[in-house]
């Protein structure tokens, strides 16, 4: 199955996802289908004007523009997953306008298309990451 | 294009006692034609889809729970990203985190494959208000 991982670009993530027989749809995968197929060799490469007129299916005009590129990324990724597992309170996911915005714009869009979502939260011990492994085994063997 | 090539980033858990420079020797030993460059936190590697998938399962079967592997956007050596040419594109910050969170992860990978399973932790509940007066009045 594929699975959406939040935040797009977590290495944990993608490893337990990858490591538990599913297939992670991540930030790299999307950014390498950038790099490798633009016919653009100078900065910026990674947002295009079809990007933009992609993510204004996500968030309006007046929505920041950082907002606007990223879900452009990732709005297509939710739309293609059949599941997805969301780590809350990462300590290196926050921001302001663009990031965090972004990061509420993922979660909503995730709980609007009612597929199985797991929340786990970010470990801060050796007992929760016992905890946090278990269930997301658990979790994505009964996704099979 | 981008089912051609697959840059991959294997990353050590600070919990084990594996060097990048042991982890790139043994990708070179198994004799496949990718692309392997040692870093501060493990190696890249870059190789047909297939052949890296081949590299991440017998890494995985020597250190099932020491090693962790996700893909990476940009080639080895991108001009953009590469600092030993100047890129413009930082963004180290996020590994250092996880690399500090994968000790804990190793730890909890090595417990469920002893057994460990998942046990609900009971809800916390709201605190009553007249202990909470409690609490707040002055003795």
């Amino acid at each position: 199955m594929k699975i959406f991982i939040d935040p797009p670009n977590s290495l944990v993530l993608f490893d337990l996802v990858e490591r538990f027989g599913h297939e992670p749809l991540s930030a790299m995968a999307a950014i390498q289908e950038r790099v490798d197929n633009l016919e653009v060799d100078m900065p910026p490469m990674n947002v295009t004007l079809d990007d933009v007129v992609k993510g204004l299916k996500y968030a309006g005009i007046e929505v920041p523009s950082g907002i606007r590129g990223r879900m452009a990324l990732w709005g297509p990724m939710i739309e293609a997953a059949d599941a997805a597992i969301i780590m809350d309170d990462c300590p290196y996911s926050f921001g302001c306008v663009g990031c965090e915005r972004s990061n509420l714009m993922v979660k909503y869009l995730i709980h609007r298309r009612g597929i199985p979502v797991l929340h786990v939260s970010y470990p801060a011990t050796d007992e929760e990451a016992v905890a946090f492994v278990a269930q997301a085994k658990e979790w994505m063997e009964g996704l099979k | 294009m981008s089912d051609e090539r697959e840059t991959r980033l294997f990353m050590i858990s600070p919990r084990s006692m594996l060097t990048p420079d042991q982890l790139v020797r043994m990708v070179h030993a198994f004799g496949e034609e990718a692309l392997v460059k040692e870093t501060c936190y493990g190696c890249l590697v870059e190789a047909p889809r297939e052949e890296a998938l081949r590299i991440l399962a017998k890494v995985r079967e020597t250190y099932p729970n020491e090693v962790f592997s996700k893909i990476r956007a940009y080639r080895c050596s991108d001009p953009v990203r590469c600092r030993a040419q100047h890129g413009t594109r930082p963004g180290f910050a996020q590994l250092e985190e996880e690399w500090a969170l994968l000790a804990k992860i190793q730890y909890g990978l090595e417990q469920v494959d002893k057994g460990a399973t998942y046990v609900k932790k009971p809800e916390q509940k709201k605190l009553d208000v007249n202990a909470f007066k409690k609490i707040c009045e002055v003795q």
